[in-house]
């Protein structure tokens, strides 16, 4: 297949998730046989290329122009279905983060594509092959065919690794048709600032739940957190209770984290949460309760007050 | 004015997962409980609050079989004036072709905007609302967890939540506008309301008679038990056997 890899670009960053998308990217490009470029899409990307343009792609294609200076799934949408209509790609993939699931269903239908959303394996299937992803909050697998010249693909970024490194592509510069997004105005975005460490990506994460009881106890759970040099999430729970913005929130409908040590305080384990922490090496419980599920799927616990536990910890780490 | 909201009857997520990969394979079990998806009662409440504004038609759109009718009713019963079933006739319908249906209904009945779930939450797939949005060419707004009218209902200012943390848009209606779960939290359909539902007035149409390609894009080609974790859980007493036990697995320093 001809596979274009979209990266996303946000805050004028490339995403971590993109790596997945790059490393799916190439194992398919094993697969199928066929080539691999990537593409950058907004105002002032060029800065950028340096960065995206070095996994042994074939080209590198720039959209950068002052229509794409906001996100918008409309505009973007139509400016990658122009350049995969004009290059002919076969396949167009990118990593599972919140800007690829609202704007990579958009693609698939501009390109009339089958897509698959999320995931984390190419499986063998008769004749051919498959993409399996997690559905069901993660608790069941599912290999789904996709029966279009086009394949659209988003990537589960906890469930691959790095991609191999390469030689740089040839830079392209496209500019698609069509005027700027006018039925959609970019208003702000409201961020939360935090020195510590990016929760998608972070090696160890500490996450509080409704156990703690009251917001002031998040000042303990960062002083841990710090100890460990970990980024902290969070629950549903304390995420309504705005104890947390939502972008804290871990799970079917936060994020989906793979990090080396996840620490669960006072968390339940909910099926909504277990769904992203799958991916975490070793997760560590702390709950009063014996029998919460989350003693379920982690591999080492406290049944403990957290308010003894966690002041215990900083203490000896 | 009028606005339409999308349900789709999915298991309920606490059903055993075995339970649930035989029910998708179409074996027969007991053990799954049918519940409209969660994200689509939001999606229901928010129509039903929006009456304020001037909302007085909420038409609630289904593609699902009589079996599901209960599903149904429960979200039309939380007070929505009506609703459209399209019977996929035993097909397991992908993706866009959800999507085409739910954009032959948008076209008959022209709503000032639509209203969906931002997932179901057994594909996980968030992918019909972008779909959708995309066949019709109006914009979307996805995620949503605020949503404000503009005073001349032309507009809708949304903020969304993404990984960086909340987006807010201002969007030129009609659009199509997928709920997250911080918008609000949908009310239980009372008993008096769910025997009233029962007149509520449905019209019934058939997957087959809408011109959409029968095959899907997407096909299952089969389910399996993810991998477990690595299985007993390792209990200890305190924070210093804790401390000492991560430490010798080399999980901090
Ligand atoms: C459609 C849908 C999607 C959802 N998506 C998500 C999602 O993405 N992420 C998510 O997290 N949730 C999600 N949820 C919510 C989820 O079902 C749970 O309600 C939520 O995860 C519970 O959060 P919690 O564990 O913090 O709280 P609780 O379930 O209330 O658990 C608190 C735990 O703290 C323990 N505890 C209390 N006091 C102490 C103490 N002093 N010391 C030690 N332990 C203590 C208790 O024993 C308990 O186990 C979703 C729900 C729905 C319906
Ligand atoms: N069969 C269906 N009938 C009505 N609405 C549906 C159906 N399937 C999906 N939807 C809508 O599309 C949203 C996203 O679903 P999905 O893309 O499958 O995760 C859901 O929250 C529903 O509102």
């Amino acid at each position: 297949m001809n596979i274009l890899v979209v990266a996303e670009v946000q805050l004028g960053r490339l995403k971590p998730a993109n790596l997945a998308a790059v490393r799916m990217a190439q194992d398919l490009a094993a697969k199928s046989g066929g080539s691999l470029s990537i593409a950058l899409i907004g105002s002032g990307v060029g800065d950028l290329v340096a960065d995206a343009n070095k996994y042994g792609v074939s080209a590198c294609y720039t959209i950068d122009d002052q229509r794409f200076a906001h996100y918008t799934a409309g505009s973007f949408a139509d400016a990658i279905v122009a350049l995969v209509k004009d290059k002919g790609f076969t396949a167009v993939i990118g990593g599972e983060a919140t800007t690829a699931r609202d704007i990579f269903p958009r693609i698939a239908a501009g390109l009339d594509a089958g897509m698959c959303k999320g995931i984390c394996a190419i499986a063998d299937v008769d004749g051919g092959w498959g993409y399996q992803r997690p559905v069901f909050s993660g608790m069941a697998l599912r290999t789904e065919c996709i029966h279009t010249p086009i394949h659209v693909l988003t990537v589960d970024p906890t469930a691959v690794g790095e991609p191999d490194a390469g030689a740089a592509g040839e830079v392209i510069a496209f500019s698609p048709p069509g005027a700027a997004d006018d039925a959609v105005t970019f208003v702000e975005l409201r961020r939360a600032e935090s020195a510590r460490p990016d929760l998608a990506v972070a090696e160890r994460v500490v996450g509080a739940g409704r156990g703690i009881k009251s917001a002031d106890y998040l000042d303990t759970i960062g002083t841990l957190a710090d100890k460990l040099g970990a980024a902290i999430g969070s629950t549903r729970a304390v995420v309504d209770a705005g104890w947390l913005p939502n972008e804290f929130q871990i799970g079917q409908t936060g994020k989906a984290i793979a990090p080396k040590l996840y620490i669960a305080i006072g968390i339940s384990g909910a099926v909504q949460h277990a769904a992203g922490i799958r991916g975490a090496k070793t997760i560590v419980a702390i709950n009063k309760d014996a029998e919460a599920p989350i003693f379920k799927i982690a591999d080492v616990g406290v049944v403990g007050d957290l308010f003894d536990v966690v002041p215990g910890l900083i203490e000896q780490l | 004015m009028k606005v339409l909201v999308t349900v789709k009857p999915v298991a309920d997520p606490n059903t055993p997962p075995a339970a649930w990969i035989a029910s998708q394979e179409g074996k027969p079990t007991n053990d799954v409980n049918f519940v409209a998806n969660y994200f689509d009662l939001i999606a229901v409440e928010q129509a039903i609050r929006l009456k304020d504004i001037g909302v007085d038609d909420i038409c609630i759109v289904s593609i699902t079989g009589d079996d599901m009718m209960a599903q149904v009713r429960s979200a039309i019963a939380m007070g929505a004036n009506r609703a459209i079933i399209v019977d996929p006739e035993g097909k397991h319908l992908g993706w866009q072709q959800i999507a085409a249906v739910l954009k032959h209904v948008v076209e008959k009945e022209q709503p000032a905007f639509v209203l969906m779930g931002k997932q179901a939450t057994d594909d996980d797939a968030s992918q019909v609302g972008s779909m959708l949005a995309g066949m019709l060419g109006w914009p979307q707004a996805t995620f949503v967890s605020e949503m404000t009218f503009s005073d001349d209902k032309a507009r809708v200012r949304v903020g969304r939540e993404t990984d960086e943390g909340v987006e807010v848009l201002d969007v030129k209606l009609p659009a199509v506008i997928t709920c997250d779960l911080r918008l609000n939290e949908p009310r239980y359909a009372t008993l008096p309301n769910l025997i009233k539902s029962k007149k509520a007035p449905v019209e019934r149409l058939k997957f087959s008679e809408l011109g959409i390609a029968a095959d899907a894009k997407v096909t299952v080609a089969g389910h399996a038990l993810p991998a477990g974790r690595t299985g007993e859980c390792r209990m200890v007493k305190d924070a210093a056997e804790l401390v000492s036990v991560l430490r010798e697995m080399k999980a901090v320093d």
